[in-house]
């Protein structure tokens, strides 16, 4: 328990860290911005850092996107039926679609996001509990399929588990989206939407 | 392990000519009948049904639509005429494959027609089968929230529904603050994910462990309810806490179970199983009942204080 508190006061760190990286990148002198999630002593480099921030810039402007789009639909109560609930994420996705019409993978987690990104996951998976964390994420997961980004997220595929260890390794993401895996590609899930708003791919340590 | 069978008409039948036999009581925390020929020695503790206690049942891995699950909610509609419980609490999977409106119906509206009707109130948590805008939908109650607490309507107890196929760190601190803040008797954790389980397919997610038992062990948790292994299992007490998978609510992975855990206390993957519960005061009585009506496990578990 005292790991993972350890893992997730890093992890708050560096969503508090990433959420006032707004600015631009910090000189090179400069101490990084992002304190490292993972339970390593060493800090991320400056390069490392300022990818996380603009990563953050990008899912936080993919956000208000996904809100000022929803805002235009009627709201979903709190407790309704399924055909309230179809009718909205179809509507949502259709909308987010139109507005990401030139939307192709690596528009949020780009290059340099995604080589931070297999950074934080192999240091997680390179742990003693790597296999078992490993073991839960591809825990009823259907391995490689065709993903395209703004798709609906597959209905016959379940979503995979993804461990808080995990979690506490990668920065904070808004509400609207969360982290999941499909085979070895992480993937940004637009939740109310139901359709994957990018993915990169071999998010596993060889 | 456990694998034998005692009807539920019998238990009932027991019960009423006993007078809603009461408790033993003992330093045993958890008391189960192990089987039919023990069962016929030991006194049974099954269900006293007792006016003012709070009654409800447990429910995981079952909407998918098939006959096995229809004839699962034949039989927990048989059970509630007996033992008339309040609410049901799922341990996610609650929805199989699509999710089209025609789905909900198939795979839960329609087979639990005559609970709904009877005004059983069920309360979802995710699995990792479930599309999260199920929080959504009025009949889970889950008021748009992927985790939540409610109050039982009777006795002093507390639920707390947990998203565990995404355990943010925000939900985990949420958790500590609503067993921290409760001034209930029982604190009663439901979620996907099983911390302990010996079934063959999934096992014990120790990551789970590690993030919640802490929590769990601090606060006085006595009983916790899981699902995901398609089987019926009941832990000896861990850390004196009473674990239950209750994953085969249609689903049924048949024989799956890992014999050499040393954690099973009562266990069934030969048939689908739902749990019924009774809290009086201190004391949480639990039935796990078979499609076929069958009580495949039966107890009492004392609260820790």
């Amino acid at each position: 328990m005292r790991r993972l508190l350890a893992v997730l006061g890093a992890s708050v760190l560096s969503a508090s860290a990433c959420a006032h990286a707004d600015g631009p990148a910090p000189p090179a002198e400069q101490k990084p911005v992002v304190q490292q999630p993972a339970n390593e002593a060493r800090q991320l480099t400056t390069p490392d850092a300022t990818a996380l921030a603009e990563f953050n810039q990008r899912v936080t402007q993919y956000a208000e996107m996904h809100k000022r789009l929803e805002a235009t639909l009627p709201k979903l109560p709190k407790e309704t039926t399924p055909e309230a609930i179809n009718a909205h994420q179809r509507a949502l996705e259709k909308l987010i679609r139109a507005e990401r019409k030139a939307a192709k993978q690596g528009d949020l987690i780009t290059p340099a996001t995604r080589r931070v990104f297999r950074q934080l996951l192999a240091r997680v998976f390179s742990g003693p509990e790597g296999r078992e964390l490993k073991g839960t994420i591809l825990d009823e997961n259907p391995g490689n399929i065709g993903l395209t980004v703004n798709a609906r997220y597959p209905d016959q595929i379940p979503l995979s588990t993804v461990p808080p260890q995990v979690l506490a390794s990668l920065p904070k993401l808004p509400e609207d989206l969360e982290y999941r895996f499909i085979g070895e590609r992480l993937i940004l899930l637009d939740v109310h939407a139901h359709t994957i708003a990018d993915f990169m791919d071999n998010a596993f340590p060889a | 392990m456990h694998r034998g069978r005692l009807s539920a008409t019998v238990v009932f039948a027991l019960l009423a000519i006993l007078g809603c036999a009461q408790p033993q009581r003992g330093p045993v925390q958890v008391q189960g009948a192990q089987s039919p020929q023990q069962a016929a020695q030991v006194p049974v503790i099954a269900l006293p049904n007792r006016p003012d206690s709070l009654k409800f049942a447990v429910l995981g891995d079952f909407g998918d639509g098939s006959s096995a699950q229809f004839q699962m909610a034949a039989e927990m509609a048989r059970v509630h005429q007996r033992f008339p419980y309040e609410l049901v609490i799922t341990v996610g999977d609650n929805i199989y494959g699509s999710e089209r409106p025609q789905d909900f119906q198939r795979k839960f509206e329609v087979p639990y027609k005559p609970l709904l009707d009877a005004g059983v109130k069920f309360y979802a948590s995710l699995g990792n089968h479930d599309s999260r805008e199920q929080r959504f939908y009025k009949l889970f109650n889950m008021e748009g929230e992927l985790y939540y607490s409610f109050k039982g309507p009777k006795q002093n107890v507390k639920f707390i529904a947990l998203e565990s196929t995404y355990l943010v760190p925000e939900q985990i601190a949420w958790l500590q603050k609503e067993l921290e803040g409760s001034r209930e008797d029982w604190k009663i954790p439901f979620f996907h994910h099983p911390p302990y389980s010996s079934g063959g397919r999934h096992g014990s997610h120790l990551d789970h462990r590690e993030a919640l038992e802490p929590l769990f062990v601090k606060y006085n948790v006595s009983v916790v309810f899981t699902g995901h292994d398609h089987i019926y299992e009941r832990t000896k007490p861990q850390q004196g806490i009473v674990y239950f998978v209750a994953g085969s609510g249609g689903k049924l992975r048949r024989g799956n179970l890992d014999s050499t855990t040393g954690i099973t206390a009562a266990s069934n993957a030969t048939d689908r199983a739902f749990v019924v519960c009774e809290i009086d005061g201190d004391e949480l009585f639990f039935n796990a009942i078979s499609r076929t009506g069958a009580v495949i496990d039966s107890g009492v578990i004392t609260r820790r204080k």
